[in-house]
């Protein structure tokens, strides 16, 4: 049985951002030193997203907004960045990603779905999107187009939800506790 | 439809009746391995969620192979937090300094990774259990998961299929096969992609014994392979159940299984491969590295650190001494492999020879935590990479070759080909001055 959080949105509206292809995380999502200097708190990591292609990003985006990526999104397990766009609520849709990127992005709680084809064929930046992450659709309204996705696992929708590993985890302990003073 | 290998395991491991590329599963392994460089991350992630227990402390394997001999006082610190850890998780199966080698390696040679087993790693060199008809998969932080809950989620990777065809020559080794595969699939001449596949090799498999199926897993891992699989031949059977600290059962792929792309390569004709500086899939036959002057040889890894390795090497050394500007560094895979050493004599010849013999472990190959290369130096080495900056210095020159090209080499002085040890070069330093 899975925890659910019914409060959670897997539908976002918003702005499209949109990406190359090749965006390495490694200054292309976040500069270097945030990534060495092993910083994973969304509010020192938030003021450097895109710092070094898109300066001032953090502060023009809003809720809902959504990272619209080519091919071959974040290059590397590295989550830094993942974890800021997952705090200013942002949802990620790529065309692809190297596989420990998406783990990344999913381990930190991001709304992202992958392998979405030409995807950023039929945005651009300012546009407004719909994406639906749970069901895999995905609307702009500003072009009238309509396309289907594959969307986030089952299997993962939990660990989305609670927030990504550590919400997760923070979660199964705490209903383990209850479950044993239940008990 | 039938499974290839790696289904058919997480199939078995995660109690269901067959699993497909794609499909989020929650294999329970047959153990769990952290290493000496990230418990404290770990312990400190689980701590301040106040989960003070882990799942099955019973499977952790606690290893200390990635700064063996404390270099520094914070490396001494990090090694008696990871005890005081141990003791507080109640983990028993701690292999710290002295007691087991590379993770990678000495589990293999004990009996205690066994055909067709499953295990969580935090290390990504984890996809060495291929080599014994295993898998290992690379879990980086969310080990700490593994460790409180006893699983975590995978998706079923899709399996490129890779078959050898013929023999390779004497004189030229698995890792030869390795850097040339990886430099095939990364600048043309194989068209598959192998992030997060798993590479199941098939075909005349039979000349390789465990040491080289460790040597075939290596360069794969470092064009993103997130596993790899090479089905045991009745050799690595015979010593997996001569070894066998527990009873296994073997997994091989279906006759139908499914694959993403179906590979051939034709070793026959391969010749000794050296990886130029900058990354694995640089390699070119020897003759176009030889002369290269070098400063630093480095024997060991988790692709060339098993027992066999150091006997290639040690046959080569035996009444040679390498040449007087190099320095040479030799880590075994596992304390076993050292004591056999002092038995059979090869360390005797190493010493003789002029090499440093360094503790069971990663050696240099961990973030150059001992026998570092300055900058302008030139190295050759058994690595499992030779990335810029691997090494310590950013400018060194890194070169990879196998263990009789990395020795030979020693002996020279300059990159050289061991099959001309007799001839060309003899054994006073060829390129000494």
């Amino acid at each position: 049985m899975r925890n659910m959080n019914h409060e959670f949105q897997w539908q976002l509206k918003g702005r499209c951002y949109k990406l190359g292809h090749d965006v390495q995380h490694a200054g292309g999502v976040v500069p270097n030193r945030i990534i060495v200097g092993r910083h994973f708190d969304a509010k020192e990591i938030i003021p450097h997203l895109f710092e070094e292609t898109d300066p001032g990003f953090h502060e023009r985006c809003a809720p809902g907004d959504i990272l619209v990526a080519g091919r071959n999104f974040g290059m590397g397990p590295k989550m830094n960045g993942y974890i800021a766009m997952q705090a200013l609520g942002l949802g990620l849709v790529c065309e692809s990603m190297p596989f420990l990127a998406y783990r990344a992005a999913v381990g930190s709680g991001l709304r992202v779905i992958t392998d979405c084809i030409n995807a950023t064929d039929i945005c651009d930046t300012g546009d407004v999107l719909e994406v639906d992450f749970r069901n895999g659709y995905f609307i702009n309204h500003t072009r009238d187009i309509r396309r289907e996705y594959p969307p986030v696992p089952d299997g993962l929708l939990e660990l989305v939800e609670l927030g990504g590993n550590t919400g997760w985890l923070a979660q199964w302990w705490q209903s383990r506790k209850t479950e044993a003073t239940a008990r | 439809m039938g499974m290839t290998a790696v289904e058919k395991t997480l199939a078995l491991k995660s109690s269901v009746a067959s699993v497909a590329p794609g499909d989020v599963v929650y294999p329970v392994p047959d153990f769990i391995m952290i290493h000496d460089g990230v418990v404290m991350g770990a312990a400190r992630e689980l701590d301040a969620l106040g989960i003070d227990r882990l799942a099955a402390p019973e499977k952790v394997v606690m290893v200390t192979d990635h700064d063996v001999i404390y270099g520094s006082p914070r490396a001494a610190e990090r090694g008696a937090f990871n005890r005081a850890t141990a003791r507080r998780w109640g983990v028993k199966n701690f292999f710290d300094v002295g007691r087991g080698g590379h993770g990678h390696i000495f589990p293999m040679e004990s009996g205690m990774l066994l055909p067709g087993m499953f295990y969580f790693d935090n290390d990504r060199h984890s996809t060495n259990a291929g080599a014994i008809g295993a898998f290992g998969f690379r879990m980086g932080t969310e080990i700490s998961r593994v460790l409180a809950t006893g699983t975590n989620w995978v998706m079923v990777p899709s399996t490129v299929r890779l078959t050898i065809k013929g023999q390779l020559k004497p004189g030229v080794h698995a890792r030869d096969i390795g850097f040339r595969l990886a430099t095939l699939l990364e600048k043309g001449g194989l068209d598959a992609d192998l992030d997060y596949r798993v590479l199941e090799y098939a075909g005349d498999l039979d000349q390789f014994d465990l040491a080289a199926r460790a040597a075939l897993c290596s360069s794969p891992t470092e064009v993103r392979a997130y596993g790899v699989f090479v089905p045991p031949s009745a050799a690595v059977l015979e010593h997996a159940k001569r070894k066998a600290q527990r009873a296994f059962t073997p997994l091989y792929p279906d006759p139908d299984a499914h694959y993403e792309a179906d590979l051939e390569m034709d070793v026959s004709r391969l010749e000794p491969q050296v990886v130029l500086p900058g990354g694995v899939q640089n390699a070119v036959d020897i003759r176009d590295a030889a002369g290269t002057r070098i400063d630093h040889v480095f024997l060991g890894s988790c692709g060339s650190g098993m027992f066999e390795d150091m006997q290639t090497a040690a046959a080569l050394l035996k009444g040679r001494r390498i040449a007087p500007h190099v320095r040479m560094f030799i880590a075994p895979g596992s304390e076993e492999s050292t004591k056999r050493m002092a038995r059979e004599g090869l360390l005797e010849v190493f010493i003789e020879a002029g090499a440093v013999m360094l503790p069971a472990g990663c050696g240099p190959c961990n973030d150059a935590v001992v026998g570092p290369v300055h900058s302008g130096e030139v190295s050759i080495s058994t690595a499992a990479n030779n990335n810029i900056g691997r090494f310590g210095a950013r400018d060194a020159e890194l070169y990879l070759g196998s263990p009789a090209t990395v020795v030979a080499s020693a002996i020279a002085g300059c990159i050289s080909d061991a099959r001309d040890i007799d001839g060309a070069f003899a054994s006073a330093g060829a390129c000494a001055t």
